[in-house]
């Protein structure tokens, strides 16, 4: 990109010294305006992204906890993470987490968008009030979520114990990475179902009419017809929802802190870089994240690209 | 009988996702003595009381955070949009970079928050950019600018090629037909990646609980302190998280018509 630049500056700057086209001629010509488009981006992303890969990769290769300053240790950090149970047990726990979200909420919302896919009475306001949990905050939830579960004054046991069951503790080690998952899942199911509304919405009547000519059943149709044509709604709900799945701190934050046995990936950079103010590892830690996480969404990214050329 | 089974269902759905949302503002209006309750009728029968929102306004910074948020929030929006309307405009129109540079900008959300987090610290510490507005902004144009540009790129997409050609032959000059022409068509999928960016913002916690202290802290970084030493002050958290919701629920409501296909990624037409 730079280099072509110059080579036709260099070639349009007589032109323009000669009164043939000005400089805002030049710089709207497609060649020069679709790059003018994206600098703003380009210097955004050249902050926000390359300095912190940099730094942390500089880190990465340093013994460095806050108050003394850092050394070289070569690969040190890395033999250290990888070594480490608490490590792969959080990486084990984010990926545990991404998968059941991820699918629970694909099905249940699925579910809900071939429901809701049909005229009926107040549709507009049903549909409305389904996208509340999206809109309210994250951490200001998961602490309600907390009262709402809490062993003896919440709401759940309380009904639970009222209707002849046995109280239960959602904060068990056993129990407690699940109930961070549905409360991500209730935050969030809403979003898939109104990307998925919107995708059946648009699915062309005529293919389904065929079918129900032709005598197809109501499962054969979804299966042959609606699935394939929502591919790429189900692509970037999984590719979205990876992405903010592979971030989650706040349910965490308002519940557990971590503890418990839910301390996922994001956390465990966080504690390690925040409250011991390890920065060697912290910067480890970031780059191994970076990595994984990179290779999960190109895989992704391909397939929604691809099955968005597919629909066209 | 079909009809009632449907009925029934829908009430199940609306019950799940609003049931929790209504308890937060039932929570907002409870004393402490009945949120710490252990009798069962206390969950529901209660005498509504407004020492929480009391509480809220008179011993926290509530209306401070408030504004801290509102001025972050607006303003992060704003230089959101500046900087992904173009570039969404230049990756749909040109294929600008080939998908790739597209990739890379959709790629700033994957990182975990810690990686940008760790070395934005230091930075924001030696610029001095700790705990200011202007330092939460641009945090949030970071966090929020790959999604504005996915989001519009399928917008732009869906506007077609031939309206700017025909154009072209009219003899109008390419700032003429982005004012002219891509601007009008772009207003509503640009209305709804705003109110999406105002969200977010909004609600960010992870960025602000690191990046700010006092000056610009906002209500979500608020509203997290009411986690004290041995238990959540549910109450006023509550009325806090009540009247937060607020301003989010009347931008979604106001542009409710556009969210449905603004989630789509322009891959469903009409």
């Amino acid at each position: 990109m730079l280099g072509q630049g110059n080579e036709v500056g260099a070639e349009t700057l007589p032109t323009e010294l000669l009164g043939g086209k000005t400089f805002w001629e030049t710089l709207t010509s497609e060649r020069y305006f679709k790059w003018l488009l994206i600098t703003p981006l380009l210097l955004v992303l050249a902050i926000f992204m390359f300095y912190p890969f940099f730094y942390c990769l500089y880190y990465s290769a340093h013994q460095y906890a806050m108050p003394r300053p850092p050394k070289f240790i070569g690969l040190d950090n890395f033999r250290a993470v990888l070594q480490d149970v608490n490590f792969w047990q959080a990486l084990g726990r984010s990926f545990y987490l991404l998968v059941i979200s991820v699918a629970v909420e694909l099905i249940v919302a699925m579910g809900i968008a071939l429901l809701f896919n049909r005229e009926f009475k107040g549709q507009n306001v049903i549909r409305g009030l389904c996208l509340l949990p999206l809109l309210i905050s994250p951490l200001a939830m998961s602490m309600i979520w907390n009262y709402v579960l809490h062993y003896d004054l919440g709401l759940v046991n309380h009904v639970l114990a009222k209707i002849g069951f046995s109280k239960v503790n959602w904060w068990t080690p056993k129990m407690a990475l699940y109930t961070i998952a549905a409360i991500s899942i209730w935050q969030w199911t809403p979003f898939s179902i109104f990307v998925l509304l919107a995708g059946l919405r648009s699915l062309p009547r005529d293919a389904f009419e065929a079918a129900r000519v032709d005598g197809a059943t109501r499962w054969y149709t979804f299966r042959r017809l609606t699935l394939p044509m929502l591919m790429p709604m189900i692509m970037i709900i999984i590719l979205l929802r990876t992405m903010w799945l592979i971030r989650l701190f706040d349910p965490l934050y308002g519940t557990t802190h971590g503890g418990v046995g839910t301390e996922t990936f994001d956390w465990m950079v966080y504690r390690v870089a925040f409250v011991f103010f390890d920065v060697g590892t912290g910067s480890t830690l970031a780059i191994i994240s970076l990595f994984l996480t990179l290779i999960i969404c190109a895989l992704l990214f391909r397939v929604l690209m691809k099955s968005l050329g597919a629909a066209e | 009988m079909k009809r009632i089974a449907f009925w029934i269902v829908t009430l199940v759905i609306l019950f799940v996702f609003v049931f929790p949302i209504f308890w937060v503002y039932l929570t907002s209006i409870k004393g402490k003595a009945d949120i710490y309750s252990l009798e069962f009728s206390k969950q529901f029968i209660y005498s509504p009381t407004l020492d929480n929102f009391v509480h809220l306004f008179y011993k926290t910074p509530f209306f401070q955070e408030i504004t801290s948020t509102f001025i972050v929030a607006v303003a992060s929006t704003i230089l959101v949009m500046l900087v992904a309307l173009p570039a969404a405009y230049s990756f749909a129109r040109y294929n600008t970079g080939y998908g790739h540079l597209l990739f890379i900008t959709i790629s700033t959300r994957m990182f975990p928050a810690a990686v940008a987090a760790i070395p934005f610290f230091f930075a924001f510490k030696a610029l001095g950019l700790l705990d200011t507005h202007f330092g939460l902004t641009m945090l949030y144009l970071y966090f929020n600018v790959s999604f504005a540009v996915f989001l519009l790129f399928g917008f732009f997409r869906e506007i077609p090629v031939e309206l700017e050609q025909a154009a072209m032959v009219d003899g109008y000059g390419r700032l003429a037909i982005l004012r002219r022409i891509i601007f009008p068509l772009i207003k509503p999928g640009a209305a709804i990646t705003a109110v999406f960016c105002l969200v977010f913002a909004w609600n960010e916690f992870l960025f602000a609980f690191l990046f700010t202290r006092l000056h610009a802290k906002p209500l979500s970084v608020g509203l997290s302190n009411f986690w004290a030493t041995i238990e959540i002050q549910w109450g006023p958290m509550s009325a806090g998280a009540a009247l937060a919701i607020l301003p989010t629920l009347t931008a979604a409501w106001l542009m409710q018509r556009y969210i449905i296909r603004g989630l789509t990624f322009g891959a469903v037409k009409g």
